[in-house]
């Protein structure tokens, strides 16, 4: 009887091994690890991704995300994935130094490290992302345009964003601001919202109530908040924002919106998984940076 | 003239717990005068309307967690049960249900997790703390499928008397937001001061033991607390939903905690058998002042953190000092 269980646990063993090594040599473990499972943002990416996988073949594709944004549990999404045999990880890093130390242990592991959407102050083959900080210029150009066309050429302006954290939100407050050096516009202290609309739309009445004549969400839940925030108010007010989700686009239509930034959250997932999957297979990849853009999406471009 | 007040006077001082709504409504009104002087808009008719409004989701859910502050419990899953009325009414209103049927399927839904909470604790007697942290995650796993892993589309046309009735709309005056807040203030403030089962509230928080020989229904009792509480984050779910025209599912994040810095605040005691609904409304216009006369005021976030901080512990060490005082003070021979 024990010589039979120990004939069976050699077996099992070596049956394991060879398992382990076949799959080792037919297809490449890529791993997405985003910042949190809920954001139609990243299921956008995800899907983007998943088209890449299977156009190229040869691809084991898995999205891995915590269920809410938390730098533990970001760490702890890449530890697994390295612990499961990732080949390669997309990553958008919660922030530039919060996962540094992990992605470490990554790259001695033999990961190859690709960012999407945030990169991280740590090497990789290629961050693909908005060029936040472009897009955010875009949108206060936007807002500055319709300003100056409706012949307002000073007042104040009110900015919400997420947090104070995310360098994704910050940067595109950043470029937002820097459309509007040297004019005569005023940009009050930013509210943080934490991406939940109806915060984001108590914050934007009360900028109201303080007679701003521009408003600026830095990303989804903000923008909604300031759409009907201005819908409610019922005056003239410019509203600029970030994404596109169908309430944003029906406050564009009903013209509470002025613009939205759309990202392309797909193309970075797609061409993350392709960027991958060259530098897996040895070749070089250029650029560092890739940029995946904003559209502008305005009542006349629906 | 001085012995005809004296009366009434003694009586409301005699009041337990009154002390610290005391003080906290001269805190209020300083804090009002405070803002009022640093920006005057603070003052205008426009913001005192939304600032009525910004407190009422916070009364309501300070109700919640106040009722179950006073069995000596805790309800961490407020929050997420915002965020689970949120999707599942905008998800069905999507859908083509009609509101009225959405609201009262959310309600179903909500008051299903209150049970929950009330029997786990009461009946299984686990810790309040475990039971809802357990709650909380599987609230916000619900708020996460209702639409499939999306936040929903735009509730719709068809959904505006909807939103007007919980949001956007006025009556007499007022937003429909604050009737609301001041309609249920009324009645959960009269079942917990003048019905049987609101005095089994406060006997339960004060002496469990006690309270129980003395035939009180601990299980029951305890689950009303907890389906009150689940009920009120319904609303305020609703809410959410009329104010944004759609369902996010990330709403409602951390409200559990905003809830007990009313009550805490208001003077309702986190060691249980202790406190007075009046003091959460104090407590909730308290949060809501700072948060709305600190964005007036231009402070960074940081700083509107670090003062909110403050206020609730020294809210609770005010309660404590007090309690142990009043157990060491020798009665008069």
């Amino acid at each position: 009887m024990k010589k039979l269980s120990v004939l069976l646990l050699v077996l099992l063993l070596a049956g394991a091994m060879f398992a382990q090594g076949t799959k080792e040599s037919s297809a490449f473990k890529v791993y997405l690890i985003t910042m949190d499972q809920m954001d139609q943002h990243w299921v956008n990416v995800d899907k983007g991704a998943q088209k890449a996988a299977q156009e190229l073949g040869g691809i084991e594709y898995k999205w891995l995300a915590p269920d809410v944004k938390d730098d533990a549990k970001q760490i702890e999404s890449i530890n697994n994935a390295v612990a499961g045999g990732a080949d390669a990880i997309l990553l958008a890093a919660n922030g530039p130094n919060a996962v540094t130390a992990a992605l470490k242990e990554a790259t001695e592991a033999g990961v190859t490290i690709v960012y999407v959407d945030s990169a991280a102050n740590f090497p990789a083959v290629q961050t693909l992302a908005t060029d936040n900080t472009a897009a955010g210029t875009t949108a206060g150009k936007e807002m500055l345009k319709a300003l100056t066309d409706k012949g307002i050429k000073n007042g104040k302006i009110g900015v919400i964003s997420v947090n104070s954290a995310t360098a994704s939100t910050v940067a595109r407050e950043t470029g937002f601001r820097k459309a509007f050096e040297g004019t005569a516009f005023t940009i009050l202290e930013t509210q943080y919202c934490d991406g939940d609309a109806a915060r984001s739309k108590d914050m934007s009445a009360n900028f109201i109530t303080q007679g701003v004549v521009g408003l600026f969400g830095a990303n989804e839940g903000s923008t909604v908040g300031v759409g009907n925030a201005i819908a409610e108010a019922g005056k003239n007010i410019i509203g600029v924002g970030f994404d596109k989700s169908d309430m944003i686009l029906s406050l564009i239509k009903s013209g509470h919106l002025l613009a939205t930034m759309a990202q392309n959250p797909d193309v970075m997932g797609y061409e993350g998984v392709k960027t991958a999957y060259k530098a897996l297979k040895g070749e070089t990849v250029s650029p560092d940076y890739f940029d995946t853009g904003v559209s502008v999406l305005t009542k006349a471009t629906l | 003239m001085m012995s005809a007040l004296k009366r009434p006077l003694k009586r409301l001082l005699a009041i337990r717990g009154i002390g610290q709504v005391l003080t906290v409504t001269v805190g209020l009104i300083l804090l009002c005068i405070v803002f009022g002087i640093m920006n005057p808009i603070f003052f205008s008719s426009r913001n005192v309307a939304n600032l009525l409004r910004q407190i009422a989701p916070i009364l309501l859910i300070g109700i919640g967690q106040s009722y179950v502050l006073i069995t000596g419990n805790i309800d961490l899953s407020i929050g997420s049960v915002v965020g689970m009325s949120t999707m599942i009414s905008a998800t069905l209103m999507t859908k083509g249900v009609s509101p009225l049927f959405a609201v009262l399927i959310t309600i179903i839904c909500c008051l299903a997790l209150g049970l929950s909470n009330g029997l786990l604790v009461s009946f299984a007697k686990l810790p309040p703390f475990i039971a809802t942290l357990g709650t909380m995650t599987i609230a916000r796993g619900i708020a996460q499928i209702a639409n499939n892993n999306y936040n929903t589309d735009s509730i719709g046309e068809s959904a505006q008397s909807f939103r007007d009735f919980f949001y956007y709309g006025k009556t007499l005056g007022l937003y429909n937001t604050i009737w609301i807040a001041i309609l249920l203030w009324i009645v959960f403030n009269f079942l917990l001061t003048r019905t049987k089962s609101g005095r089994h509230i406060y006997a339960i928080g004060s002496n469990a033991e006690a309270a129980r020989l003395s035939g009180v229904n601990i299980v029951g009792t305890t689950t009303k607390a907890y389906l009150v509480s689940a009920f009120v984050s319904c609303v305020v779910g609703l809410i959410t939903t009329a104010t944004s025209g759609m369902g996010t599912m990330d709403a409602g994040n951390s409200y559990e905690l905003y809830a007990v810095a009313a009550s805490v605040i208001g003077g309702v005691s986190t060691l249980g058998g202790q406190g007075l609904l009046f003091g959460t409304v104090i407590g909730a216009s308290i949060w809501g002042v700072l948060q709305n006369g600190l964005q007036f005021a231009g402070a960074p976030v940081a700083i509107r953190n670090i003062v909110i901080g403050i206020i609730v512990v020294v809210s609770v060490l005010l309660d404590v000092i007090v309690r142990s005082g009043k157990m060491t003070k020798k009665k008069p021979v």
